[in-house]
Parts: C-alpha cells; structure tokens; sequence
C-alpha cells in the first residue's frame, strides 16, 4: 500500500464512523427536510403536492421576518462579544495564574452548570432578576429607599441569560487553547525586552485564537436560533425568529415553511461564515 | 528567575487573576443556589418569603416518573459521551493531521447540526426513522433512536472543542517521537493523547451536557412511557412542574460535583506539561 | 469430551432444563392469567391515552378507580401541542386507544383518517350530555360519532382580585392606559386574533377585517409584559405579581385559586369571550376498542366529574348530570351556571390551513411590534 493510500486509508477509517452517523441521523433527515421546504404542502398529508419556492420568498415577502432576523443575528453578537469579554480572562486566569489540583477541579465546576435542567435555570434566574427579587432584595438591603429594581422582561434580562447558558463554551475552549501555550515562550518573549501587554497581544493572544474561534462559533451559531431564554427572560420583548419556526411546526403545521425558514436561518450563517472566511485562513485557523 | 519586582507583578496578577475567577463562578452558580433553595421552599410556585420544607424530597422519593426519567437521562448520557467523544476526536484527528480536498466541506457540514434548530432536527428525524426503520424491522422510536439523536448533536461540539486543542498542537512533537522509533499508536497514546486530553475532556463534558439536556430529540423518539428528565419536565409545565424537579436537579448536580471533584482529586488531566 | 464436560455432564441439559421450566412457567402464568381473574367481567387489557399531561385522564386515583372497575389499565402518552397530537396519532398507527381532541381539531383528525367511529351504544351515559355539545358538527359527520363532548370551558378575563376593586368587566379594560405593563395575553396567535376579533366587534373564527385586528392588537404594546404560553408559566409570573390582569382559561383560574389559594378572579367581558370544548376520540387501529369505550364512559360519568373538579379544578363538564352533582360552593357551579355569561361566548371553529397561517403571521408581526 503506497503512503497516500494508507493515509486515504486513515481518514477514512478516522472520519468514517463520525460522518456515517451524521448522515444517517442528520444530513439525511435533512436533505428530506430540504425536499420539504419546497413542496407546498406537508409531504405527511396525503394528496399530491408540486414544487413551490413560495416558502423561502415568504422570508423576504412578509414584513416582520427581516426585523426578527436581525434582531437574532444581534443578539447572537452580543452573547458571544459579552461571553468573550467575560469568559476570556477567566480562561486565561484559569490557563496561566491557578495551578495544581485547583486548575482541575474548578476546570469542572465551570461546566457543572450546563448540567442542570435549561428551564428550571432559566425560572431560577427570573427570581433573581424580577422585582422582588435576589438582586432587588440585595440593593434594598444596603440601599432602603431606591427604587423597584427590576431586569427582567427587557432585553438586556435575555442576553444576561443567554451569556450565562453560553459562556462555559467560551471558558473552556480558550481555555484548552490557552494552556496549550508553553510558558516558556512568554518568558522568552519578556528576557527580550517586551512589556506584558506586548507579550499578550502578540503572542498569546494569537496563539489562544482557535479557541476563541471555536467558542464564538459555538455560541454564535445556536443562539441565532434559541427560543427559550428569549421568551421566559423577555416577555413580551422576547421575539425571536427561532420562535417563529417553532411555530411553523406546533401552530400551523406548515412544516414547509418552517423547513425554509430554518434552511434560510441556515444560509445566513455560512453567509457569516463565508465573510469572516479570508480573516481567519490569514490566521490560519481553518483552512 | 524572576526578579523581585517580577514576582510581586505576578502575585498581584494571581490574586487578580483569583478573584476574576471567584466572581465568574458566582455568576454562573448564582441560579443554580437560586435552584438549590427553591427545593427546600415550601411554596410550589417559587413564592417567598422561603419557608424551610423537605416536601419536595419526600414527594420525589415517590416520584416513579420522575426518577425513572432521571435514571433515563444519565444513562444515555453516559453513553452518549462514550460514543460521540470517540468518534468525534477520531474525526478532529483526521482533520488536524491530513488535508485533502474536502475537508473544507465536511467541516462545514458541522454547522448544520448546531444552527438549524432542534425542534426541525428532531421532526426530520422522526419522519425519516419513521418511514425508514420499519423497513429493516427496527422500531423506529426507543432508547437506541434516542441514542443516534443525541450522538449525531453532541459530535459537532466534540470535533470543533477537540479541533481547538489540536490546533495549537505542536505537530514537532510527534515527529520527534517518530524519529526515536516509536510506532504510530505509541506515539499517538504517550505523546498525543496526554497533550490533546484537556480537549477530549471538556468535549466530554459538553457532550454530556447536550444529552442531559436534550429535550425535542428525545421527546420526538421516546416510546410511550419511557421518558428521559426534560421530557417529563417540559410536558409537565401545562399543569405545572413542582419543585420536585428542582428537588432532583438539585440532586444530580450535587452528585456531579462529588464525582467530578473526586476524579480530580486523583487523576489529573488538566494537561501539565 | 473433555475433562470438565464430563464434570458438568448436565450442564447443557441443565440450561435447557431451565428454558423448559421457563416456558412452561410462562404458559401456566398467561394461561391463568387469561383464564382466571374470576371476578373481572372482561378480559383486563391496557387502555393507552394520548392528552396533555395533568388534563385530568392521568389523575392516579382515577386511573384506580378505573382498573378497579373494569380490569383495564391505563398508560398515557402526552403532547405539547395540538398539531403534535395529530403527527403523534400519524406516526403511531395501532399505537393508542383514546385521545383527546380539542373541538377544533376533531375534524382535521377525522379527514386524515387517524380516528374511528365511537360505537355510542356502549358509552352509557351517552343519553346525559348536553346536546348542543354532544351533536355538534365539530364531533359528528355523517351520521357517526367522532369525539365524545367531554369538558368544556371558556377562554376570559382572569384578573388579581387584590388590585382591581370593583371588579373590571370589559375587554377593554385591557387597553386601558392605567394598566401600563400589566397585562400579559397568551402567546397564540389563533386566541390573539379571537381577542382581537372579539374587541372589535367581529367574528372570532373568521374575521372579515383582519387589519383592523392587528391595528388593535398594535394598541397594546405599552401594557403588555408578558406573553405567557402554559398554565405553570401563568401561575408563577401572577404569584410574583409580573402582571394583574390577562387572558386565561377558565378552569386553569378556578385551579390557580383553589389549588394554589391565589388571588384570582375571572370574568366573561360584555363584549364577548371564547368559548371551547374537548371530545374524547378513539383512535383508527386502537387495540383496545372496548376498554377505551369503557374509559370515556367513565370519564363523563359524574362520579370522575366530581372528584376531578373538587380535588384538582377542571373544566366544566358536558354533562349536566355532573355539573349538578357539584357542591353548591363549588365555583364552578357560579361561572359556567351564569346563562348571561354563557351567551356572550363564540365557539372555536376549525379554521383553513390559509387562515391559520394568515394568524399566525399576522400574530408575528404584532410580536415583533411589541419587542421593537
């Protein structure tokens, strides 16, 4: 076997079982989703149906998907900028200032509470936000006299949610990315003259991109279409096109539209992803 | 060899860096105290003032549904983790190590998963098993459906968590191993793996995380009667879930955090060079 | 043969000596099982429901009173939301005996072929219900019985009897600019266009100016908090005071008050409300069809009726024999006894794929309003 049949050979075999389970489970429910999205009507309902691209013009034609779009995509941005802001330093505080066994075990903690129940999380953080309550009570308590205090039901009250549903993402994978960066370097760099700042900004930082690539990705990505803490944490604030495809398959049973909506929700993020593109194969993250 | 000067910085910067620390886990655990307390509350509808009660516990205990929806959970997620954690650090392997034309694409292919959401997912799901299982003689709702579900969302993260690892891995040091003579799987179990482990772990405890908590896929492929714990929690909110359901959250984490701090304890993966 | 073969000569004999046992234990077992049970008039099967959990069908003690009754067991399966339940009954043929389908929906289940005819001789107390809801069009066709009127109810007013005194009784009162984050409306779009529909002066089901229920529904952007979605959503946000006054069903409010003691008053507006009811289907292919006849018999019976109300709170009941076994303080006897109140209500209809997609959409672009 010459080498490059050996290494055909181990992608294959590497790739293989991965990608097999993908397409069994995903790519090909999909694909039939996508036959979905353009028939117009249900292919579960009985009775003949013709092709349409109706339902992916609905997108552009009906008024308030645009607005709704957008306001996803923003916050999208401002999870993943709040959640870099926030959990960064905490990666790199984790990364290069806490050793031993400490660096494990809070390592763990940091994830434990992805672990807990999204809903019940979700109420656990009205009671801290709502008038009344821990935050209310915290500010009354060293403060008598000020007024009501009270996030919930605005938009700010879903973002502080999402961050919090979002961020260990972003710890751990700047996190990994962080401590793979050989002390050594950053001391080689400071014998040469340059300030910690400099050191940071030109050679841990970079280093540390692929985790901070990875993370962005992983919130970005899913908070565009999330529902829930939009709803619980916005009230009447909370619309979300997320929302809206739900609705497609709980309210109307227009699953094709709802297919569209998400194959569009879909075609906005490599849209994303296709003008970011040039910015990180300079960096060489993906390639 | 720091000088004095140097090593006050960094004391000061570990302090810093401490206290940093401290104030993002009280961030994060902020709601799950909330959720703790709220067990012990007597009111079934979050109502303060708090009034000390082990009702919730006690009902629990009763609670055929609930545990055995819990149970349910667990298992499949530790299956789950298993199984997408291998064959997703395969995956991110064979992406750090070779390229080949279509490595751009199948990468890609990972987006989809995690942008379309997952009532879509699961519905595409249930009809294709639906209209496909019967055909090989499988039910197509059960405990293994559930499985592929899960596995199928969980590997994106695997592979892109695992990928960032590999990134920043130093290519130089398996060749190195190479040229002393160590064979392909020596090198990859002695001098990759230890390297990549902080990677495969936190992966791991994503992919958990996605089963434990996955609520559509699993509620779509359930069978009657076998429900996993978000199932029985969301369908339980026409009525209203008690505070039995914080009483059991409350339950796993705290079994959670004395697994996991115990495993720290005693193995150590954090990846100290 | 081998040394240890010769050791454990019976060892294989054993092991089919013990699969013989078993399956002989296991013919004895079913054939006593299916001969004996002396007592139980038929043979005792399983009876599988598919409802919204916590809809009175999975109360424990009815599921007893049940078995204890007829021999059958009762397992259920739940849904989310309507349309779920007819992708359920879909994916699941032979799967389920019962199910419950909202008035609305009856019809839609009855052309896609997913339920049977009720055989209306072997539900006895088929004689006792209210004929307005047991021959409605919505459940019957052809001459058949498709859905059994089980309970029904009315969507209305529930208001905070702490803060609202006198207490309000119009529609209107929800856009009045006092009430400024007050108000939380449920989020449906079909309930959101009824409401609309209703405040200004239309016909719920099939509004014949739909822009001028949006404009309405517009106006109440400064007063809405929140839109709540379920029943538990409602209690929690009204406990911790997130809003006063809002749309709701009626026997989830008489269950908010007597179960979790909250002060909750309801009205049916003077302009209009919407009123709703629920049959008991059985489903194509069940695998019971007696235990499930047998089940939604007991479920219109009085004796379910009263304990299901008194205990937990539930809708009224479609048979009248059952509203009257009610205790006087009962306040479900008050709100569905009040003929007045009664009249003012509008039925949910079925509604046409374009008209509910035309809600729906509209409702999107009056929540992207409110979220602006």
């Amino acid at each position: 076997m010459s080498p490059r049949q050996r290494q055909i050979g181990a992608i294959l075999g590497l790739t293989g079982p991965a990608y097999a389970w993908l397409a069994l489970t995903i790519f090909l429910p999909l694909a039939a989703m996508l036959y979905c999205s353009v028939l117009n009507v249900s292919p579960l309902i009985p009775g003949p149906s013709h092709f349409t691209l109706q339902n992916y013009l609905a997108f552009f034609q009906k008024s308030f998907y645009l607005p709704l779009t957008w306001w996803s995509v923003l916050m999208g941005v401002w999870t993943t900028l709040f959640s870099f802001l926030v959990g960064y330093p905490a990666a790199y505080a984790l990364a290069k200032r806490i050793k031993g066994r400490w660096r494990e075990a809070l390592f763990l903690l940091i994830v434990l509470p992805f672990w807990s129940n999204a809903l019940v999380r979700i109420f656990s953080w009205t009671m801290v936000l709502r008038q009344g309550g821990l935050i209310d009570m915290a500010v009354h308590a060293v403060f008598p006299d000020a007024p009501a205090f009270s996030l919930l039901f605005t938009y700010p009250a879903v973002v502080v949610g999402l961050v919090h549903s979002y961020v260990p993402y972003m710890i751990l994978t700047c996190y990994v990315s962080l401590q793979a960066i050989d002390d050594s370097l950053m001391e080689a760099a400071q014998s040469l003259g340059a300030a910690n700042w400099t050191v940071f900004r030109r050679v841990v930082f970079p280093l540390s991109l692929p985790g901070v690539v990875s993370g962005s990705v992983l919130i970005f990505v899913p908070v565009i279409g999330s529902f829930m803490e939009p709803r619980i944490l916005g009230g009447a604030k909370g619309a979300t096109l997320g929302m809206n495809i739900e609705e497609q398959f709980t309210v109307t049973a227009n699953w094709p539209l709802g297919a569209a909506l998400s194959f569009t929700l879909l075609a906005i993020v490599l849209l994303i992803f296709a003008v970011l593109y040039p910015v990180l194969k300079r960096r060489g993250i993906w390639s | 060899m720091t000088t004095g000067a140097a090593r006050t910085r960094i004391d000061f910067g570990t302090a810093v860096a401490k206290v940093y620390l401290a104030l993002v886990l009280l961030f994060l655990y902020v709601p799950i105290f909330v959720m703790a307390a709220l067990a012990f509350n007597r009111s079934p509808l979050y109502e303060l003032p708090f009034q000390f009660d082990l009702i919730w516990f006690k009902s629990l205990a009763t609670n055929d549904r609930l545990l055995s929806a819990g149970w349910n959970s667990v298992y499949i997620a530790v299956l789950n983790t298993v199984i997408a954690t291998i064959l997703g650090t395969m995956a991110a392997l064979a992406f750090s190590r070779y390229t080949f034309r279509g490595r751009g694409l199948m990468q890609l292919l990972l987006l989809p998963p995690i942008t379309i959401p997952w009532l879509v997912i699961g519905t595409a799901m249930l009809v294709f098993f639906y209209w496909t299982f019967p055909l090989v003689g499988l039910p197509f709702r059960g405990l293994h459906t559930i499985l592929l579900g899960h596995v199928a969302l969980s590997l994106p993260y695997v592979i892109i968590v695992v990928g960032a690892r590999l990134a920043d891995f130093p290519k130089s040091v398996e060749e190195a191993a190479a040229t002393l003579g160590a064979t392909p799987w020596q090198t990859f179990w002695r001098v990759s793996a230890p390297i990549i482990a902080p990677g495969v772990v936190a992966a791991g405890l994503f992919a958990f995380a996605t089963s434990f908590d996955q609520f559509v896929i699993s509620y779509f492929l359930a069978p009657p009667g076998v429900t996993t714990l978000p199932v029985a929690i969301y369908t339980s909110i026409r009525k209203g879930f008690t505070p039995e359901v914080n009483a059991i959250s409350t339950i796993i984490i705290v079994i959670s955090m004395s697994v996991m701090l115990i495993t720290a304890r005693f193995y150590k993966f954090g990846g100290e060079r | 043969m081998t040394e240890e073969s010769k050791h454990r000569p019976l060892k294989g004999a054993g092991r089919s000596n013990r699969r013989q046992f078993l399956a002989g234990a296991t013919a004895l077992g079913v054939g006593a099982t299916v001969l004996g049970a002396p007592r139980i008039a038929r043979a005792a099967g399983d009876v599988k429901v598919l409802n919204w959990q916590g809809y009175g069908t999975d109360e424990a003690w009815a599921v007893d009173a049940f078995h204890k009754a007829t021999g059958n067991t009762v397992t259920h399966d739940y849904y989310n939301s309507e349309s779920e339940m007819i992708t359920k009954l879909r994916t699941n043929p032979g799967g389920y005996d019962v199910v419950l389908t909202n008035c609305a929906w009856n019809g839609l289940a009855r052309q896609a072929d997913l339920i049977q005819p009720i055989d209306t001789s072997k539900v006895g107390n088929w004689g006792d219900l209210t004929p307005a809801f047991r021959d409605s069009p919505l459940l019957n066709d052809g001459g058949k019985t498709y859905g059994l009127s089980w309970v029904w109810g009315i969507t209305a007013i529930a208001y905070n009897t702490d803060v609202f005194k006198p207490a309000p009784d119009t529609l209107a009162k929800l856009w009045d600019a006092s009430l400024k984050k007050r108000v939380a409306l449920r989020d449906d779009a079909i309930e959101a266009v009824s409401f609309g529909a209703i405040a200004t002066g239309q016909d719920m089901n099939h509004p014949a100016d739909l822009a001028k229920v949006k404009a309405k529904l517009m106006e109440l952007k400064p007063n809405v908090a929140l839109l709540w979605s379920s029943e538990d959503e409602w209690n929690k946000q009204f406990a911790a005071k997130a809003f006063d006054i809002s749309v709701y069903w009626s026997g989830s409010a008489l269950r908010s008050k007597t179960n979790f003691k909250l002060p909750v008053g309801y009205y049916v507006p003077q302009e209009g409300g919407i009123g709703w009811f629920d049959g008991l289907a059985i489903a194509k292919g069940s695998p019971n069809p007696d235990g499930a006849h047998a089940f939604i018999n007991y479920m219109v019976d009085p004796s379910f009726y009263v304990e299901w109300e008194t205990k937990v709170g539930a809708p009224a009941s479609a048979n009248p024999k059952a509203m009257a076994a009610l205790p006087d303080t009962d306040p479900s006897k008050g709100l569905y006894g009040d003929e007045a109140a009664v009249k003012r209500l509008q039925f949910m209809a079925p509604l046409t794929d374009k008209e509910k997609q035309d809600y729906s959409d509209l409702w999107a672009e009056v929540k992207t309003a409110f979220a602006g």
